[in-house]
């Protein structure tokens, strides 16, 4: 992985592990209709509002951060968004009551995020819901959202992927995760771990956690 | 909110032709000029592989082959001596028919009234000429003679089955002469020699066909030992996805990044409160199953508050 020319400013723009997978299926699903805005790499430590020469210069050592090239893995990029919020907003919303996840093979869980310090409230459950993304479905023989009934949840739900190494996203107030029984897919190991990223779709908030199934 | 439709205006298709030297040099003209022993042991009677280098250095590619074909299976062993005039060089005679002309009757007419039983055929590696050569940019210097397309002299271009036809004829870029030495095909990669018209030609020293029966007079090495330089460039039709992400000033001021915020979601620094800033560096392209489709990186970061907004242009190619 290289670090990019910036002594302009250029865009470098590749598509995902995911997005190839969709295009290759061409079945319409390979069709771009938003976007986020991430800052992945940036560590805001650097910004200093005690600099000597003054706010212009409170971001100098981050303006100055060398960026890497994208990576494929769409669970390694897009990890920490930007949000619109109202301007003299003191607290970002976060996710809570979401820790590491630890299943038995077949078992299944119910997972119900909260959103702490949006619009407000303490605890509160957005009405959008969350996108739940899990890094390789393939630990998971059910992955299904909850609780946010319209198309899009449906058609989400009912994706089914090529039995690869990819990412699969749905979106509700819970997840319900049953994990695999196929013991092909541990080798010798006697866990498999990935990542679950869960995003509150109103406020933004963001959350990741190791996601292990061992295996009985 | 974290993502943003885009409006119908904000995603433009575009097809832009590229053209570039056809040789993995990345230089217009060829002149170093290289076989593969083991290749032209097996197949010289069909093809000789042509390398920009010695074939055993690790980045040597295969740049064009280099063909006879003669019509009575001259100049190559007969498959069965008892065949008369079915050889690897009426096969390969028989094939470019096929492909060119697309009628098992016609004759090849490099020139009126003369019908040329055999020809050299240059065939350019598709990974190098990548959809079509460039008319205009071809020049051969086989022998001491330097041939052209004559695509800059004529007003209407001429069709066979295998697409556009050009003549080969003695001059430089695309303009020359009147008489022709063989047919520039470039919507297939091709370029056919006339063997007979090389071989009469004054300027042209070094190609001394031989068209014996039952003998493998090695035809295809004569023009490979004549090359002297060759310039040719590729065209490409590269279809483009321009996607415009156009950022508000109110818009995406605010950073969930953990180095951003305590544990209990305070922002880190007390001055981002009344003056928030965020620091671009990464824009994500989805589709409506929040899919992540393509990513695209800043080679530097771009700073983002209520008093800035932003238009990126990211082009996608396909």
């Amino acid at each position: 992985m290289a670090y990019l020319d910036n002594s302009v400013v250029t865009v470098d723009a590749i598509l995902t592990k995911k997005g190839r997978e969709l295009m290759a299926r061409g079945d319409g699903s390979f069709q771009i209709t938003q976007f986020a805005l991430a800052d992945d790499e940036i560590d805001y430590t650097l910004f200093n509002p005690s600099h000597p020469s003054g706010s212009a210069y409170y971001g100098e050592a981050i303006e100055n951060l060398p960026l890497l090239e994208a990576f494929p893995d769409e669970s390694q990029v897009m990890k920490y968004k930007l949000t619109t919020l109202p301007r003299g907003t003191a607290r970002l919303p976060i996710i809570a009551s979401v820790s590491n996840v630890v299943l038995k093979q077949g078992q299944s869980q119910a997972i119900t995020p909260e959103t702490l310090n949006y619009l407000g409230n303490n605890n509160t459950t957005e009405n959008n819901g969350y996108i739940f993304t899990v890094a390789d479905v393939r630990v998971a023989s059910l992955f299904t959202g909850v609780g946010i009934n319209n198309d899009e949840a449906t058609r989400l739900n009912n994706i089914t992927t090529l039995g690869t190494n990819v990412s699969k996203t749905v979106i509700g107030t819970s997840l319900n995760i049953t994990s695999t029984t196929v013991n092909t897919l541990f080798g010798d190991r006697t866990q498999l771990t990935t990542s679950l990223t869960i995003i509150g779709r109103d406020s933004g908030a963001r959350v990741t956690v190791p996601l292990t199934i061992k295996k009985v | 909110m974290s993502f943003k439709r885009f409006d119908a205006e904000d995603i433009a298709i575009s097809a832009d032709a590229i053209t570039a030297p056809v040789w993995s040099t990345g230089a217009p003209t060829l002149t170093t000029f290289k076989t593969s022993s083991i290749q032209y042991a097996a197949k010289n009677q069909y093809h000789v592989n042509v390398f920009q280098s010695t074939f055993t250095d690790p980045d040597a590619e295969v740049q064009f082959d280099i063909s006879y074909a003669d019509k009575l299976g001259k100049g190559t062993s007969l498959y069965n001596p008892s065949v008369a005039g079915k050889s690897p060089s009426s096969t390969i005679y028989g094939q470019y028919r096929s492909l060119v002309l697309g009628d098992e009757d016609s004759d090849f007419v490099f020139n009126a009234d003369t019908i040329s039983e055999n020809f050299y055929v240059i065939s350019i590696n598709r990974s190098r000429f990548k959809e079509k050569l460039l008319p205009g940019t071809f020049n051969l210097t086989v022998g001491g003679l330097t041939l052209t397309d004559n695509s800059k002299d004529v007003t209407v271009v001429s069709y066979k089955d295998s697409g556009r036809v050009y003549n080969v004829v003695a001059g430089t870029n695309g303009s020359g002469g009147t008489e022709s030495y063989g047919w520039f095909l470039p919507d297939i990669g091709t370029i056919l020699l006339d063997a007979t018209k090389l071989d009469t030609d004054s300027t042209c020293t070094m190609v001394d066909t031989v068209r014996d029966l039952n003998f493998n007079n090695t035809n295809s090495k004569k023009l490979f030992d004549a090359l002297e330089s060759f310039q040719l460039n590729s065209e490409e039709t590269i279809t483009s996805n321009y996607v415009f992400v156009r950022v508000r000033n109110s818009e995406f001021n605010y950073s969930v990044n953990p180095s951003n915020i305590t544990g209990s979601g305070d922002l880190r620094h007390d001055y981002m409160i009344d003056a928030p800033q965020a620091y671009v560096t990464s824009v994500g392209l989805y589709n409506d199953n929040n899919d992540l489709l393509g990513i695209a990186k800043l080679s530097k970061p771009l700073v983002k508050d209520f008093t800035k907004e932003a238009l990126l242009r990211i082009k996608l190619d396909f």
